[in-house]
């Protein structure tokens, strides 16, 4: 056995070492999860609206302008916390939001939005959670930013906070 | 008063081992060092039952008993959620250490004085970077002012008599492992420790090591089967994985020093595998600890924590690696042996358990690699490991039967195939038989008999030659083995499961029994409520076997539901049930499972620690006459 | 009166009844062909639980692996094969959704590795083998 081959162990450890250093370093978040639709054009859709008679077409809807889409329910407690903030983007930024009702009571839906306000231009209903799933939605509230293009350029899993709604405030002024 | 005095006692301790480290440098000062080594073990064993003593209490104005204790908690999840947290753990672990510390000092007389002195200086070192962890960011006397009436309660999955004693068994094996590291690098370091049987320290720590790392993992299994409620016992889970990878290490340690003590070869070996299996402990620590893996197990996430742990392993990883590097060079041996003798069979263990571990530890981190260096996340789960670990092992098992027979250097190869002649029928008789009772034609199955029965038969048969070279703690252990793998093949090649709705009074069948669903109860339990299910088994000849019982039970302070399956164990198969969700009206969802040969599973465990117990005693008495 | 409190905690309770570990697969949910139910199971156990800690939608009880569970019966139904259904899991969550890391490029070295290994290991045993030999 040769005396260098000896070394061996230390090198790989020291591999070993600086990648773990490296991983500390970057502060990933072991549970975020990255979205796989990222740059790519929004999961096409058609369903009944909640609010309106006709139904909702989203090759119809997407593609023009930037638009919010937000997962919600009113079974969902985060989604309640939040909504003051879902608002707050329609009101400031003048950005259409869809709300994706998924998997819920049309009666109770129709009644929630009435009384804690209601932010969106439409609300598609996703009955049995399979738009949810077309999106890669984990569990509600998650909420997407899509470009003028219909290209889904963040998600949020979790409701909105202070920290999320600067963050996607920024983005949406950057996008086009 | 009492958690302040913890916490003073806990500092002591520091002091202590700090005072360890100068004088076993310096001074050398067989007076100061027995005051520090005995100071050090008394100021933890304090500071242990006095936060011990503040869990009994119930005393909410210390953080940690808040955080994981609440009066009605039963009084043995009381004592052992002292160590069921993250910080408590880490008074258990300082515990160990410094009773493994006061071995290693036990060993020291006027020939090995400088070798001994060296030892306790590396694991002074140890010991204090353990301590200086726990008091900079995991203390557990921290409190909480003003204190609330009541605490937040434990994990009611975690209350459990078995999940009780698994850490303990752990901190014994990985700290025994700290010792072996020790004696490792002190060998390294001295120039004349040729003169010094450093193997004969080494072996009883290492054998205590691993037989209690088997212990305090085989209890993290049965833990798992009959509380996670699908008769699963192992899930390739990061935390199962960091104890599996030092015992793997451990394996090849203990095998190699047997070597060692009767060729002297593999020496280096021994003294690389001591430092890695110890440092396989510590980044196993770090990653279950530091926040950079989730898992079912993790304990709180802090990255200070992980920065610490990470640091420490730097500081003892490159110091005994390079030590290693330049000074294992004379430790290499020229004695000749071909790969068909009992040396050439424990090197190819020795080759075969790194690749495990290896394999293992690349599975591991793997996730955390591709999202370092990509844009995406993977998982690496139970398919990935099933289909590296088990090809590998198995060469590992057909050489495990045949291995400790052979001679020392070389073997004649035609008269070790005459002696293994009847084993090899007898193998294929029982294979055949165990497959006409099951009926069932899998090729994993008929893997797994055939290496189960090979390792049982040719330990059968070196037991009844009563040879006086088959050593019988190494025959016990093999037998465990073997043993273990008749149950581990039994349960997940031949597992039947039937998952259905059932009303009261209704029946249904699983293999030969006919299950009745008798009623359901309203019970109460000392934290908990629950509702349980009555069920009668009747075999085919309609002759009652038992009643099982299964519940869901609902613990009110910690918010928290848990399942409580029932089971029946005879040495042919589990009866396993779980009752699901329902109502009266539309029934209730009733798991069942047949589970083959799961009992295998933890006798040949039993036998495996019961051989390793034995060795422990040996080398004990070994070590008594070398002094 | 404290019994009766019980009652009504216990079935208020176990109507939220929801807990992350223990193994879910519910009667409704199975297929009554055989063939198909096992085909559904063997790829349930491959998929992970996305809301869970390391479990798979087969063992979780979670609505997200119920709802997965329901979706891969109903595209087994269909006719689609098994590679058809990871793509369309994968197409939405990611690599990440599957237990058994895929054969791409990002995980070559993750196949390759323990084969490596172990030809490193039978490598050094001949090495070793040679060397003695000529001692």
């Amino acid at each position: 056995m040769k005396k260098q081959l000896l070394i061996i162990p230390f090198i790989i450890f020291l591999f070993i070492l600086l990648t773990f250093f490296y991983l500390l370093a970057i502060e990933r978040n072991p549970s975020e999860l990255p979205s796989n639709l990222l740059d790519k054009k929004i999961p096409k859709f058609e369903t009944e609206s909640l609010l309106k008679n006709e139904r909702f077409i989203s090759a119809k809807e997407f593609g023009k302008e930037k638009i919010l889409v937000n997962f919600f329910a009113t079974w969902c407690q985060p989604c309640r916390t939040e909504h003051t903030y879902i608002k707050r983007f329609s009101k400031e930024k003048g950005i259409r939001i869809i709300g994706i009702n998924y998997k819920d009571n049309p009666k109770k839906a129709v009644e929630w939005l009435r009384k804690l306000g209601n932010p969106y231009s439409d609300v598609p209903v996703d009955k049995n959670g399979r738009i949810a799933i077309d999106w890669g939605v984990y569990g509600i509230p998650e909420t997407f930013v899509i470009n003028s293009n219909g290209i889904i350029k963040y998600r949020h899993i979790g409701p909105v906070t202070k920290k999320i709604y600067k963050k996607i405030n920024l983005l949406i002024s950057d996008i086009e | 008063m009492v958690p302040s005095l913890g916490n003073f006692s806990l500092f002591l301790s520091l002091l202590f081992a700090i005072s360890q480290f100068i004088v076993s440098r310096k001074n050398k000062n067989l007076k100061f060092i027995s005051i520090s080594v005995i100071g050090l073990l008394i100021s933890s064993l304090i500071s242990f039952f006095l936060l011990m003593y503040s869990h009994v209490v119930s005393d909410f104005s210390v953080l940690n008993v808040f955080q994981n204790s609440h009066t009605t908690k039963p009084l043995l999840y009381k004592i052992s959620g002292v160590w069921g947290n993250h910080e408590g753990s880490m008074l258990l672990w300082i515990l160990v250490l410094t009773l493994f510390n006061y071995f290693i000092f036990k060993l020291f007389n006027k020939k090995n004085s400088i070798f001994i002195l060296k030892t306790l200086e590396v694991q002074a070192f140890i010991t204090i970077g353990f301590i200086l962890f726990t008091v900079l960011t995991s203390n557990p006397f921290e409190r909480m002012i003003p204190a609330q009436a009541n605490g937040l309660g434990f994990n009611p999955i975690l209350q459990d008599p078995a999940l009780a004693i698994h850490p303990p068994l752990l901190y014994i094996g990985y700290v025994g492992l700290s010792a072996a590291f020790s004696l490792s690098v002190a060998t390294l370091s001295l120039n004349n420790s040729e003169k010094i049987p450093w193997y004969n320290y080494m072996k009883p720590f290492v054998v205590a090591a691993w037989t209690f790392l088997t212990a305090g993992i085989a209890l993290g299994s049965i833990w798992a089967y009959y509380e996670l409620g699908w008769g699963g016992w192992w899930f390739w889970d990061p935390v199962e994985n960091a104890s599996f990878m030092p015992w793997l290490l451990g394996t090849a340690l203990l095998h190699s020093l047997i070597v060692v003590e009767k060729r002297k070869s593999l020496q280096t070996w021994v003294l690389l595998l001591a430092i890695l299996a110890f440092l396989l402990s510590v980044v196993g620590t770090f990653l279950v600890r530091s926040g950079i893996l989730t898992s079912v197990h993790t304990f709180a996430l802090d990255p200070s924590r992980g920065i610490y742990i990470l640091i420490f392993t730097a500081l003892i990883g490159v110091y005994s690696l390079t030590l290693f590097g330049s000074k294992s060079k004379k430790y290499f041996d020229n004695n000749y042996f071909t790969f068909f003798s009992k040396e050439g069979s424990i090197l190819v263990n020795n080759i075969l358990m790194i690749v495990v571990c290896a394999t293992v530890f690349l599975g591991t981190i793997y996730p955390l690699l591709v999202e370092a260096f990509t844009n995406s996340k993977i998982s690496v789960g139970e398919p990935y490991y099933n289909s590296t670990v088990i090809p590998i092992m198995i060469p590992a098992i057909l050489i495990m039967g045949v291995g400790p027979m052979l001679s020392w250097g070389k073997e004649n190869k035609s008269k070790v195939f005459k002696e293994i002649l009847p084993n090899i029928l007898l193998t294929i008789l029982m294979t055949f038989f165990i497959f006409l009772i099951y009926k069932s034609y899998s090729v994993i199955g008929f893997a797994g008999i055939i290496l189960a029965f090979w390792i049982i038969f040719n330990n059968l048969l070196m037991l009844i030659k009563k040879n006086r070279k088959y050593s019988i703690s190494m025959i016990v252990a093999h037998l465990g083995v073997g043993l273990l793998i008749l149950g581990i093949t039994g349960s997940s090649v031949w597992q039947e499961e039937k998952i259905i709705k059932m009303k009261i009074d209704e029946k249904t069948k699983i293999e030969k029994y006919n299950i009745v669903f008798d009623k359901i109860n309203e019970i109460r339990g000392p934290n908990y409520v629950a509702l349980q299910g009555i069920f009668f088994v009747y075999d085919d000849k309609k002759n009652i076997v038992t009643k099982l019982k299964p519940e869901n039970r609902f613990y009110p302070i910690e918010n928290n539901f848990t399942t409580e399956a029932s089971i029946h164990t005879n040495i042919f198969r589990d009866l396993y049930i779980v009752l699901g969700e329902g109502n009266s009206n539309d029934g209730w969802v009733v798991r069942i499972y047949y589970n083959p040969l799961v009992i295998w599973i933890w006798i040949g465990a039993l036998v495996i620690f019961l051989g390793g117990i034995t060795s422990i005693n040996i080398n004990l008495k070994k070590l008594k006459i070398l002094s | 009166m404290i019994k009766k409190k019980f009652i009504i905690i216990i079935s208020i309770c176990l109507v939220h009844f929801f807990l992350n570990n223990v193994q879910a697969v519910e009667p409704d949910e199975i297929l009554k062909n055989q063939k198909q139910e096992l085909r559904a199971r063997d790829i349930s156990k491959n998929i992970r639980c996305m809301v869970c800690q390391n479990q798979s939608i087969d063992e979780s009880n979670a609505p997200l692996a119920k709802d997965l569970r329901i979706l891969i019966r109903e595209k087994i139904k269909e006719g689609k094969n098994n590679d058809e259904i990871y793509e369309f899991l994968t197409d939405r969550y990611g690599d990440f959704i599957l237990l058994n890391p895929p054969f791409k490029l990002n995980t070559l070295v993750l196949w390759f590795f323990p084969f490596i290994f172990f030809g490193i290991g039978i490598f050094i045993i001949f090495f070793h083998n040679k060397k003695s030999k000529q001692n």
